[in-house]
């Protein structure tokens, strides 16, 4: 687990999730954010945080960063989402381009 | 400076559209443009980039997007109108490199205000139809630094100065004019054309037209067409180096048009140094270089033909009228074979075998063999002295080569009738005296079979 390849996505309550750098760069958004020229604080401290996106969100899409990637080297599988997060997933979902 | 800013509206929870008030939209612009100005400043260390994305975001969501865009619009100008003045004001050499740091500064700059304004670029301006930002970016340069009436003639002036120094074989910074002309393609093929291609093409043709006349008026063809395809390689080879791809074939038209075309007549007619005298000193790589550079421009290789078959119909013509060679028959058809052996290594090394010019040595061999009418009795003498003597001194294969030539010269007669009955006498002498190898014999009739009907050769063969 090196410490370059992971990056730190911080939720609006403060919860931390360590996550590799490959599943974050699924969202758009965080692939900008992380490749941008110019030394953003982000790419300084290798963490971003995200004071609108709920924890239970924030962890569902890091599940979802997952799924993607293996969605997308050949497992077929299903990801369920719980109804009730439906909206707010959505919203987060526009927000980082996913 | 990135907690300072207020966070009213931000703390709205996500999932209540609440009607944003115009003066929190204001300060969101606020903290952008000042976003945007440092950035342009260089100033943009330590900036969290998710609040000015989430600001961003905001005001395009709560239906800001215009002053946003708006906003964006206006910074830009007035920023890339304090870089206009600040290039204007720079001092001769330094020009082109403070035009150069700009830029690449202005492409850095582009792409962080990009990515912040990602979600504006991806929802608001593709509904809208506006123009994107990376693509407004590009536009706002090209309209207030290159436009600008005080550095677009200043760019140009400096860049065909360039190049004329490195054509009087100064050496310049070739890696920061190909980043020069690089930024005029990346704003557009027509700005490149209109800024330096156009300019450029023109000055080069009034150039070479110049100095083809003082290369022409001080040197020989073979140096002249040693220059000229100096020149044009000069050419292809700064192009490769620092400019766009599509200008070679522009380019190398010029080169072509100003130093060949214009001289072409005078170039192949030269007396004591052109065509004719080439093809006598038998000097091949000129007639390589000749043959390369006239196949550039159209008719160019027609000139060559014609000095060329005119020049061997009337050698060829002194040749066969000569009363003093006429007397001896054998060696009036070696040189012949001569004449033509030298001619085909000229077409074979010099004019990569060119068709054309094969068949305008065969017509005009065709045209003076047949002003001698002893033509057809001679070649028949000669093939008679190679079957009888030839087998004591030389070998088979060389035999069979001579007679191959010999064949190609039969082909050329008119009179074909007249060497059957020259050959159909001679050999039967041969035969009579059993001089003579029949495979040698075969052969040669098989040879004249394939060039002529099969009646012609049957009674020779029923010998």
């Amino acid at each position: 687990m090196k410490k370059e390849e992971m990056v730190k996505l911080i939720s609006a309550e403060g919860f931390e999730f360590v996550i590799d750098k490959k599943a974050a760069m699924v969202s758009q958004t965080i692939r900008n954010m992380l490749t941008s020229p110019g030394s953003f604080a982000e790419t300084e401290h290798g963490e971003v945080t995200f004071p609108e996106i709920s924890t239970t969100i924030l962890e569902k899409i890091c599940q979802y960063f997952y799924w993607s990637l293996q969605y997308a080297s050949g497992k077929e599988t299903e990801f369920h989402i719980e109804p009730e997060l439906t909206l707010e997933l959505m919203m987060a979902a526009n927000y980082l381009h996913t | 400076m990135s907690g300072a800013k207020k966070r009213n509206f931000q703390i709205e929870a996500f999932k209540h559209r609440v009607v944003v008030d115009p003066k929190d939209a204001e300060k969101a612009w606020n903290i952008l443009e000042h976003a945007i100005h440092e950035i342009y400043n260089y100033n943009a260390r330590g900036f969290v980039f998710e609040d000015l994305y989430r600001t961003a975001y905001y005001m395009v969501y709560h239906r800001f997007g215009e002053k946003l865009y708006s906003g964006l619009v206006s910074t830009m100008t007035s920023h890339q109108k304090e870089i206009a003045k600040s290039i204007e004001a720079v001092q001769g050499a330094m020009f082109l490199e403070e035009l150069n740091r700009n830029w690449t500064e202005h492409n850095t700059a582009l792409r962080m205000i990009r990515d912040i304004l990602m979600y504006m670029d991806r929802t608001f301006i593709p509904s809208t139809h506006k123009t994107r930002i990376h693509e407004l970016g590009l536009n706002l340069w090209r309209d207030n630094i290159i436009h600008s009436s005080k550095i677009q003639t200043r760019l140009q002036d400096t860049l065909l100065e360039l190049v004329q120094s490195e054509r009087s074989g100064d050496v310049i910074n070739r890696g920061l004019t190909r980043n020069i002309t690089k930024m005029l393609m990346d704003l557009g093929p027509s700005v490149y054309e209109e800024i330096f291609e156009k300019p450029f093409l023109d000055v080069s043709s009034d150039f070479y037209r110049v100095e083809s006349q003082q290369v022409i008026e001080h040197c020989d063809c073979g140096d002249y067409l040693k220059k000229a395809e100096e020149r044009l390689n000069e050419e292809i080879e700064r192009v490769s180096h620092y400019l766009d791809a599509r200008s070679e074939a522009k380019i190398t038209r010029v080169v072509e048009k100003e130093m060949i075309e214009s001289h072409m007549h005078r170039l192949v007619h030269m007396e004591n140094s052109g065509l004719v005298s080439m093809i006598m000193d038998e000097k091949f790589e000129d007639l390589g270089r000749m043959y390369n550079l006239l196949l550039r421009v159209p008719s160019g290789l027609t000139i060559m033909k014609d000095v060329m078959i005119s020049h061997i119909r009337e050698t060829g013509k002194d040749l066969v009228t000569d009363p003093e060679r006429l007397k001896d028959p054998i060696n009036f058809v070696q040189e012949l074979l001569d004449k033509k052996d030298r001619l085909d290594k000229i077409i074979n090394l010099a004019f990569n075998d060119d068709k054309d010019f094969q068949n305008a040595l065969s017509s005009s061999f065709e045209y003076f063999i047949n002003l001698n009418p002893r033509s057809p009795e001679f070649i028949s003498l000669f093939v008679d002295d190679k079957l009888r003597n030839g087998l004591k001194k030389d070998k088979e294969e060389e035999i069979e080569l001579v007679l191959d030539k010999v064949t190609m010269l039969f082909r050329y007669l008119e009179e074909k009738d007249l060497f059957e009955k020259y050959y159909q006498q001679h050999l039967a002498k041969r035969l009579l005296s059993g001089k003579t190898s029949s495979d040698a014999e075969r052969s040669f009739i098989v040879k004249l079979k394939t060039e002529c009907a099969y009646q012609f050769t049957s009674k020779l063969e029923g010998m």
